[in-house]
Formats: C-alpha cells, structure tokens, sequence
C-alpha cells in the first residue's frame, strides 16, 4: 500500500527533514503533520486516499523525530521553529498556498501556521487539538500545575525523566501503550507513577492496525529516542512557549477556512468541560468563525489511523469543497 | 506641553505609560535607544492640532513603563505584542505607525505580522533588512565592525551599564543625541564611554531641560532596558524564521538624515535607492533623504518631519 510513497531529504529553516510524497507534483499540494509520538506514517491511510483523488501529499517527519534532524536542546522546538520548518518545506514545493492537515503536535503547528502565515494556508484541518488562544492572565505552566505532578505534559519536562522511564519498557511496548490507548482523561497518572507505567496495553490488538505496523514505529523510535519529541513538551516550559511570543496574536480571529476533527472518546474528551464542548462553544465561535466541526462516534486520539476511511474523506470533502470541487 | 495627557495602560502582563494628545486618526509612535516618548514631543503637538489623535509610549524597558528583568522578554514579538495590547485597549482597529531607530525596527516587525492592524507607515533611521538565514545579526555586525561596535559592545549584561556609569547622565545623553558622526560607533573597552571627550555645546533644538528631562529618567531607571533589546537581537532573528522572505505589504514612507550613521552603513544608500528596500516593501511609496541631518531627526527637523508624516498620512 505504500510501496510508491518517496521519501527525500529537505533542507528547511536550517535543519534537514525527512518527507514521505505522493501523488503527481502538478497537483495541489497536502501537508499532513504528524503528532506525539509518531512519524509520517501515521498518515499511511491519508497519503494514499489523497493522492488518488488529485492531490499531492507531502508528510513530513517533524523536527526531533525519525530520520529527521533532532536539534540538541529544547530551545529550538519552539512553535517558530516549527512552523518556519513547515514554511521552508512549502517554499522548496514553491507552493504558494497550501491544504494542510495536522493531528495532536502536528494540529498545534498548524494553528500556529494560520496565525504567523495565513498568506500560506488555503484550508486547515486539525485532529484531536483545538486552537488555544493566549490567555495573558493564565500561564500554560501554571494550569498544568493545576493538575499535579500526575500530568503527562508535567512529567515530559525535566530532561531526562520520561527517556528514563519509557526505556524500562522495550520500544514495541511504548508504541503500544501510546497508540492503543483508549483512556479519554488528560492523561493523569496516579501519584509516584510515570504516565508510561500507567498506560495499559490491551490484549489484543484492534482491528485498525496491525503488529507489523506498530513494529514501523517501534524501528523508528529505536533508532532516534524520544528526546527529540519530548523537547516539544520542554519547550513549552520557556519563557518563550508560555505563549509570550504569540502575544502579537491576542485576540486575533483565524478566518481561514478550518475544520476539526475528533473522536468522541478522544483524550479531553471525558466529563462536561471536554475539548468538543470548547470547540462547538460560543467562544470558540468567536475566534476560529469559519470552521465546521465532525466528532467520530468510538473514536479515539489516533484517529486517522482508527477511523481512516472518515477520516480520509472528511479531509477530502473538505479541501475539494474549498477548491469548487463536488464529489 | 501640559495639554498632552499621561495614562498607564496593562497590556500583554505589563504596564506601559502612554503619552497621548488630540483626536481622530490615531498615530503611534515608537521611539529608540536610548529614548522615549518625549523624543515625539513636537509632532504630538503639531499633529494633534492637525486632526490626529497622537499616541506615544515609553516601550517596555523605558522610562515610566515596566522593564522585565530578562533581556529575553525583549523580543519584537514581545514588544509587538505590547502594541497590539495597547490599540486594543485604546479602541483602535488599525493606526498609522511612525517608527525612529528601534521603534523602526518594531514598526517593520508590526507591519510583518500584524498588516491588518497598520493603515499606513513612515519609517525613520532604519531599514527593513531582510533575515540572513546563515548568519544571525550580532554576529554579522560583529564580522562587519569588529567586536568594539557598539551593537557588540552592548551584548553583555551589565558591562556597558558599569562604563556607562562612570559619565554624567547628561553628558551621556549629550553625546548620544549630538553625535554629527556618520561612521560606525565603535567604543573599544579600554577607552570605554568614560573615555570620549566632553561633547560640544547644545545645538538649538536640544535644551537643557530637553537634557534634563532625559537624564532623570535614565538616571531612575538605567539602561539596561534599552539596552536589551540589543541583547535580543539574535533570539529575535530565531523566532522570526518564519516569516523569512516575507514582504512588508503596508504602505510606506522613509526618512532619514544624511548623517546618520545607519544611512552610512556600507551598503545602504545603495539598497535603498536601488531598489534594494522596495523589493522587501513593494509598497514603498517614498524616500526623504534630509540633508544635514543626523540620527535624532524628528528632533532635529521637527516641522519638516511633521510635514511629512503628516502630507504621507493625509494621503490615506
């Protein structure tokens, strides 16, 4: 199924990426973002189905992670350098204007995208994480806190922690508690207990993916650490990423054609004040006016892989729609 | 000078005092180093007996606005930030900006990332340079000058405050608004600020309570908040990767004096009158060159500046 997907390397912002293509160059140009942990492959359904229906998909390893370049220190996985890294990719197409797509960290760049480059996004999907507008008064570390020392996002701070404790577990385990996980709370683990310990594996695998998949990942990880994907969580801790440098950005309405996509037992989906409750809300509205909303019944974080069919067309319906285009 | 009022405004987790005087169109105007809003003194006068409603700060760092302590909260997207907090909070959708030295800078940063916000631009000292993907900016000035540049010898926390401490306030502020010299400041740290000889007299559109005024509140608050934003120089340049090859898509009026140093930086007449500036602002409208005229030109010229801010503005 991806044997005709190419893979190259592109300099970007300073740094090389490695990119997962398909489809013919002519075409409109995809950009699929990958999420924590995972790579390119993750969007295996969505290169496919896309390519096949008129596009050119271009999926990125992101910076940190698989055979991609990990810059060494945390500072350099801020949401600019991310989003430069995205800008460099589509000035190499010589794209002026691109349908991006990203899940979970991949969705954050591209919120970020639409806010710094709006001149360079026709249409935006993002899965699992909505936009989180700068609020002055409230630190992104200070409402972690709020959570305790349970919080995965707290426990991917301190250098070091988290690389320590996913590596009691062989990488095939980590990939496993990561991407079967069907837990629809922030991901809280249970007092002096590291959220890795905590994620369960089932006994069985589901039906949307299978050993030798995961076994792609597990390979890929082996290989590069999760050290570069935990600086993402690290950056967040600065100065910098307590959103200091979107305060440009305070109040500004993204009227970019987007849409959201998520499962409906999604992680922040449990209990009344869950994601799809704030992005179906009046203030939500407010800020992101062009956006249509799809929840999956059963659907959980790593939705493009469980539900790929829906997925796939609703991304399809989507950027068909913006360019005139009825199935 | 009493009709101008004084008010502090929260925005973006700091206060900021604001200098403001007349109505209609809103102007904003933002100062360098080492000043603040007093440098626009004149032009908020003569453009708010024009129709305009003059807005000046002192930035984040300056005068009776909060300095941060970490040179790292001095970013242009800190200061940006500070801005776009301010119109909102002052009722203004989009302002006319006016920009001198770092306030350039700012301005050209402004209208980068926030074009929705900014009607129109006249822009002062310097220029939009375009991001150097291999080479950060302080190591660039570094390469071109030497490591006794002033832009260099500024980068380490406290060193200049202690050389600067050694001058009388006054003589200091002398020196910075009167210096004629068009080459690049270089202060080897042997000799230091404390080295250079006395400065000449005052010109006549700098007085001595002008003087005063300046030396007070630098003497209360030190330089180390200007002075950061020279230490963020190279954090700026990493976080504003992504607009690399960008154009300023606002429209835009240049002014500079002759004897500006910036002018006489090699390299720059050319990029400005050679189309140079106009491929990175297409919009670039028109370019005065005052002859005679040094760094502090809104000062120095005040009519003719507001003249021209005012002519450009009107246009809009």
């Amino acid at each position: 199924m991806t044997s005709e997907v190419r893979e190259k390397k592109i300099k970007t912002n300073g740094i090389w990426l490695n990119v997962a293509e398909k489809g013919d160059e002519g075409e409109p140009l995809v950009l699929l973002l990958h999420g924590f942990p995972e790579t390119w492959f993750s969007w295996r359904h969505q290169i496919d189905f896309l390519s096949s229906h008129g596009y050119h998909v271009v999926a990125p390893d992101l910076r940190g992670y698989a055979d991609s370049d990990s810059p060494p220190t945390h500072e350099s996985y801020t949401v600019s350098h991310l989003v430069a890294d995205v800008i460099g990719l589509l000035d190499h197409y010589g794209t002026a204007q691109a349908f991006v797509a990203g899940h979970d960290w991949g969705a954050i760049i591209g919120w970020s995208l639409c806010l710094f480059r709006p001149d360079r996004v026709k249409g935006f999907v993002s899965l699992s994480v909505p936009y989180s507008p700068r609020d002055p008064n409230l630190k992104p570390s200070d409402l972690f806190k709020s959570f305790g020392d349970g919080l995965y996002i707290t426990q991917f701070q301190e250098p070091g922690r988290a690389e320590a404790a996913f590596a009691k577990h062989d990488c095939l385990t980590v990939m496993k508690k990561f991407l079967l996980t069907t837990r629809s709370d922030f991901w809280v683990a249970p007092p002096n207990t590291e959220i890795i310990d905590d994620l369960e594996v089932p006994s069985t695998l589901p039906d949307w993916i299978t050993e030798e998949e995961i076994q792609v990942y597990a390979d890929k990880f082996q290989k590069s650490g999760f050290t570069g994907p935990l600086n993402y969580y690290r950056a967040m801790d600065l100065k910098l990423q307590e959103l200091e440098i979107l305060a440009p950005w305070q109040g500004y309405k993204i009227v970019i054609p987007t849409k959201f996509i998520a499962g409906d037992k999604d992680i922040g989906n449990e209990g009344a004040n869950g994601t799809i409750k704030y992005v179906k809300g009046e203030m939500f509205k407010s800020i992101v006016p062009n956006l249509e909303v799809v929840v999956i019944e059963d659907g959980h974080h790593f939705i493009q892989q469980e539900k790929s069919e829906r997925v796939s067309q609703e991304i399809l319906s989507f950027f068909n729609k913006l360019r005139n285009i009825t199935e | 000078m009493e009709k101008i009022e004084h008010t502090t405004i929260s925005t973006n987790g700091i206060n900021l005092h604001v200098a403001s005087i007349g109505s209609g169109p809103a102007i904003l105007f933002l100062h360098g180093f080492p000043d603040l809003w007093y440098s626009w003194r004149r032009q908020l006068l003569s453009l708010a007996d024009l129709g305009y409603r003059a807005i000046a700060p002192d930035l984040r760092g300056y005068g009776d606005s909060d300095s941060p302590p970490s040179h790292e909260s001095y970013t242009v997207l800190h200061v940006v930030g500070d801005l776009v907090g301010l119109l909102d909070s002052l009722g203004v959708d989009r302002v006319f900006l006016v920009g001198h030295d770092w306030g350039a800078i700012v301005a050209w940063w402004m209208c980068m990332i926030r074009p929705d916000r900014v009607k129109a631009l006249v822009n002062t000292s310097v220029v939009f340079n375009p991001r150097n993907p291999s080479v950060k900016p302080v190591d660039a000035f570094k390469a071109l000058f030497g490591e006794d540049y002033y832009i260099c010898r500024f980068q380490e926390p406290g060193e200049i405050e202690e050389d600067f401490a050694q001058v009388d306030t006054k003589k200091l502020i002398n020196r910075f608004f009167t210096s004629r010299n068009p080459r690049p400041p270089c202060i080897p740290k042997s000799l230091g600020f404390r080295g250079l000889p006395d400065p000449p007299a005052l010109p006549a559109w700098l007085t001595e309570e002008d003087v005063s005024f300046y030396a007070e509140k630098f003497s209360q608050k030190g330089f180390t908040g200007g002075l950061n934003y020279y230490r963020a120089m190279n954090l700026s340049w990493e976080l504003t990767a992504p607009w690399a090859g960008l154009q300023i898509k606002v429209p835009v009026k240049f002014i500079v004096g002759d004897l500006d140093i910036t002018y006489n930086i090699p390299g720059t007449k050319e990029y400005i009158h050679e189309g140079g500036l106009k491929k990175h602002v297409p919009f670039l409208q028109e370019v005065v060159v005052m002859e005679g005229v040094g760094h502090f030109l809104q000062q120095e010229k005040p009519d003719e500046v507001t003249d021209h801010i005012y002519s450009f503005f009107s246009k809009f």
